[in-house]
């Protein structure tokens, strides 16, 4: 199932949309309060709305993208280094092997 | 393979396709943004007044030339990364040549004591129970898993072009001409293609099949059809 924004963007299935634009309502929520509060210009305040909303949006966006990749990144040296312990266990290429070897030269 | 009715992309089955998704995501959220912006933009003038006091726009001048340069640094930068890393050289373990003809594929694995064969749609007449129409065939495109594949395509008489949606691969089969595409696929699956390049009356009637399978399993294979 998919919950499609103004026709396109799935928040359902694609990652860190749905907090993005939650966010970025919240955030335009918040700005343009605050500056009809502030100053009494309703149109002003819209516009302030308008434009932090934007602003929330996509610096979350970037925000949780880039810890997404990272993520990634972690999930697949861990998968390689999982996949070569089990390959290289008990062998000279096995790296445990290696730090003990040399732990015990230093003692 | 897509769904009935699906829009959107097929699974990624491979690392490029799954960097193409990624970028495919933040150009929607951009697009998102812009939308957003626009849409409110037209309302307040819609609702607003018509006359304007407007003499000096600079302001609005420079919000407009660096708005959209930002934006298309926001889409060019990942895009251009993608492309670099697509045309990356990465010493592929495995060369196949794709050669497309009216209207079947035909695979040559000059890399392993010459095995070439043709690659033949099976007619719904002919089709099994629970196999896919228009999209099986006779002989399918055997891979090792976890293995860098080259393909070198190419065509012998007219147009074609060699894609698998879900491996993010798409390249023309150009007759005189060798284009090379590369890809990787790090888990065990079939996946399926089309012709996607108009090429005759039987166009739609020339699917692509990849299997990839574990290397002892490709190492039978490759035994199996080169007797």
């Amino acid at each position: 199932q998919s919950f499609k924004l103004l026709g396109f963007l799935d928040v359902k299935n694609v990652p860190c949309a749905r907090d993005s634009v939650l966010y970025g309502s919240l955030g335009s929520l918040v700005m343009g309060l605050g500056y009809f509060l502030a100053t009494s210009r309703v149109r002003r305040s819209c516009d302030v709305a308008v434009g932090s909303y934007i602003c929330t949006m996509l610096g979350y966006w970037f925000y949780c993208r880039y810890n997404l990749a990272q993520q990634r990144i972690r999930q697949r040296m861990l998968k390689e280094g999982m996949k070569n312990r089990i390959l290289y266990e008990g062998t000279y290429l096995d790296p445990e092997k290696k730090q003990t070897g040399s732990e015990r030269s230093n003692s | 393979m897509a769904n009935h009715s699906q829009l959107n992309f097929q699974d990624a089955s491979s690392p490029i396709m799954e960097e193409l998704m990624g970028f495919h995501d933040h150009a929607l959220m951009v697009a998102l943004a812009i939308c957003s912006l626009v849409l409110y933009l037209l309302t307040t003038t819609l609702t607003g007044k018509l006359s304007s006091n407007t003499v000096d726009a600079q302001v609005i001048e420079l919000v407009w030339t660096i708005l959209p340069a930002m934006v298309l640094v926001m889409l060019a930068l990942p895009s251009l990364r993608i492309l670099y890393m697509m045309d990356e050289i990465n010493e592929p373990d495995l060369t196949l040549k794709a050669i497309g003809h009216q209207w079947y594929w035909s695979y040559e694995y000059t890399d392993l004591k010459d095995l070439t064969f043709d690659s033949y749609m099976i007619p719904t007449t002919d089709l099994p129970m629970g196999h896919f129409r228009l999209l099986e065939v006779d002989h399918r495109v055997v891979v090792p898993v976890n293995s860098t594949i080259r393909v070198i395509v190419t065509a012998d008489d007219v147009l074609h072009s060699w894609a698998v949606p879900t491996l993010g691969v798409k390249t023309d089969a150009v007759p005189g001409r060798l284009n090379q595409t590369s890809f990787l696929t790090p888990r065990p699956g079939v996946f399926y293609g089309q012709c996607s390049e108009i090429c005759g009356a039987n166009h739609s009637f020339m699917p692509i099949v990849v299997e990839s399978t574990p290397l002892p399993n490709f190492e039978g294979w490759s035994t199996s059809m080169s007797s």
